[in-house]
């Protein structure tokens, strides 16, 4: 199977749940297997500044959770979507409800940033019968025989999965979402090689990712490299998806 | 390495607490709790920090009678644990103190803070001096407005004080940043938290570090009045004090009662009314009862008092309260001020704003028939005497 040369964050409602579909349909032009749509929180404990005010000025223009969700619903021009969220507000709909207001949109799988494997068993196993599996994290601090549990506690479903629904996220660095002064990605190359032995499932890296050459070498270790915050700003600049991320789709350096 | 937790992380018949952290968080937490256990069992950790509590923080506090006050409610007696005469002015440095102790055995050299009122700011600062460890406090910027002198006072000790100007720029906002910024240090910091909230181990850290206080309480009752009081009385945040206080008492046939924040008005938003107002929910790491709207957003909160104005009820205490073991009262912003009053004219100690919505459930309960009332002093009013002038016109 080939690489999916990248996999793109976007807020949704930010600028605004009327410009969602059309964004969602220039990425599916551009190509994109897959895209993670954040869900505006009012306390996003892993977000860094950019994505705290893009989820700030989105819930302010009512990208309510309920709202996004119906934005999505009968949307089919869009790469698989992984719906990138905190806990609450999933709690709060509940799993009944919300398997049937995600049952119309493109939401392939679910990455809930605060919701380690174990504290929700029912929930997340009720998701995923339904199709909605969560996407395993695995951080700098996660030890290797934790990112076997973890694996394991979140299967991949099978080559017969879209990307969305098999892949696991691999933080780059410690901190928050967000980009910083240039990465050393020395330290998520040697991380990625071990996690290999563990699967053969695709594998994402994200945090911190922003410029061409950051992404070639992520693509160059045979994995997706995620740009989240980048993008976001470029958006929020009034750049289109088209130009901030055309440059970034090729090259493995 | 540790990789699973093996303390209880669940309280109450439904199972509030838990450990909804980001993945990044996981290890720091395993490894803090396995670092937890060890100090419990380690007579050495134990002797330094009694040592600590009884040199530095002045241990233990006085309970004090308080004739006159009884006398003008129509109360038999009153008790008052003084907390509020603690090195730092409240409660907050027994667990900053325990905290920092922990840290510095598990050889981290950064210490993380958040602060609401600032008192736990200002303890951590404190213990950080003592140990020799490096301090980062964040503190919301409307906090930082109204507890100025405790900013003043962090930085007396070498902390950096980190605005934080989002949402409402109180404590939620803080833990929030506070959260982030151990994130990106947690191989070399070691984040206090300082209320019994957050993902598990903190909300289990923070009450065994704090149960010194109704520990004490009940055993001066005991000498001095030869009975326990029929109604212990706490304030509860987070719950670091309410715990603190009424979990010793667990066992004995008396009244436990915490008194959340009533603020100004009874919608949502006006208040920080927890157990009437709040539904089950997460956030920063545990499940519990929350102020919260239809979409799972943290609502706003409302109260004169800096250190009662969380959006959440502690797990622990929650579970407590929902199992029927901890009532739990409100007191608005105006009754707060009037037990301030009242003890500060009965018998001249200053109490802080946080302490004054015990105080302020006193009058009630000896209408109620309550006779005897042990009440924890949670902190001093120094802090707050801007509020009370202006509030009082004083």
């Amino acid at each position: 199977m080939s690489l999916n040369p990248l996999l793109p964050f976007l807020m949704a409602g930010d600028p605004s749940l009327g410009a969602l579909p059309g964004l969602l349909a220039e990425a599916k032009a551009l190509g994109l297997q897959a895209l993670e749509l954040g869900l505006p929180h009012s306390d996003p404990i892993a977000d860094g500044p950019v994505l705290q005010a893009a989820a700030q000025r989105a819930i302010d223009r009512g990208a309510t959770p309920l709202r996004v969700l119906e934005a999505l619903a009968g949307v089919t021009d869009c790469p698989d979507l992984i719906l990138f969220t905190y806990l609450n507000p999933l709690l709060q709909i509940g799993a009944g409800r919300l398997k049937a207001l995600l049952a119309p949109t493109p939401v392939k799988a679910l990455l809930v940033v605060d919701l380690p494997f174990g504290e929700e068993p029912v929930f997340e196993a009720d998701l995923r019968t339904a199709g909605y599996p969560m996407v395993p994290l695995l951080a700098p601090t996660t030890s290797l025989a934790r990112a076997r549990q973890i694996l394991s506690e979140r299967p991949d479903p099978g080559t017969v999965s879209p990307f969305a629904q098999r892949f696991a996220y691999v933080v780059a660095r410690l901190g928050v979402t967000g980009t910083g002064q240039a990465m050393d990605l020395e330290p998520v190359s040697t991380r990625i090689h071990p996690l290999r032995t563990l699967t053969d499932r695709p594998l994402a890296v994200g945090f911190g990712l922003s410029d061409p050459h950051s992404l070639a070498r992520v693509r160059s270790l045979g994995a997706t490299p995620v740009i989240g915050s980048a993008l976001v700003s470029e958006l929020a600049a009034g750049q289109s998806l088209q130009e901030a991320l055309s440059p970034r789709m090729v090259g493995d350096a | 390495m540790t990789d699973t937790f093996s303390l209880a992380s669940r309280f109450g018949t439904q199972g509030l607490g838990g450990c909804y952290a980001p993945e990044t968080l996981m290890q720091p937490l395993l490894d803090l709790e396995a670092a937890f256990r060890s100090a419990l069992a380690d007579p050495a950790f134990q002797a330094e920090l009694k040592g600590e509590l009884r040199h530095f923080v002045g241990r233990p506090t006085p309970l004090t009678p308080a004739p006159r006050l009884a006398a003008k409610l129509g109360l038999r007696a009153l008790f008052l644990k003084r907390e509020d005469l603690t090195h730092t002015g409240a409660h907050k440095i027994n667990n900053a103190l325990a905290q920092a102790i922990l840290a510095r055995r598990m050889g981290k050299t950064e210490i993380i803070a958040e602060t609401g009122a600032g008192q736990h700011g200002v303890a951590t600062a404190a213990a950080c001096a003592r140990l020799g460890l490096d301090c980062t406090v964040y503190m919301g910027v409307t906090d930082m407005a109204r507890q100025a002198p405790n900013v003043a006072r962090m930085r007396l000790f070498g902390t950096k004080v980190v605005p934080v100007e989002a949402g409402q720029g109180t404590l939620k906002e803080a833990v929030n940043e506070a959260l982030r910024a151990w994130a990106g240090r947690c191989d070399k910091a070691h984040y206090i938290l300082g209320s019994a909230l957050g993902p598990h181990p903190f909300p289990t850290l923070v009450r065994s570090f704090q149960t010194v206080i109704g520990e004490e309480a009940r055993a001066q009752a005991l000498e001095q009045s030869g009975a326990l009081p029929e109604v212990v009385l706490a304030c509860a945040g987070g719950g670091s004090n309410g715990l603190g206080l009424l979990v010793p008492f667990l066992g004995d046939a008396v009244r436990r009662v915490a008194v959340e924040a009533g603020g100004h008005g009874q919608a949502l938003g006006e208040h920080a009314a927890r157990l009437d107002g709040g539904r089950m929910g997460v956030l920063h790491g545990c499940k519990t009862l929350l102020l919260q709207d239809d979409d799972g957003h943290t609502a706003e909160t409302a109260s004169i008092s800096a250190g009662l104005d969380y959006p959440a009820l502690g797990p622990e205490l929650a579970a407590l309260a929902l199992d029927g073991q901890v009532e739990v009262r409100r007191a608005s912003d105006e009754e707060a001020l009037m037990g301030a009053r009242l003890l500060c004219e009965a018998e001249g100690i200053l109490p802080a704003l946080e302490s004054s919505h015990a105080l302020a459930l006193l009058p009630g309960l000896a209408t109620e028939g309550a006779a005897t009332v042990l009440l924890g002093l949670s902190g001093r009013g120094d802090k707050d005497l801007s509020t009370y002038q202006s509030r009082l016109g004083i």
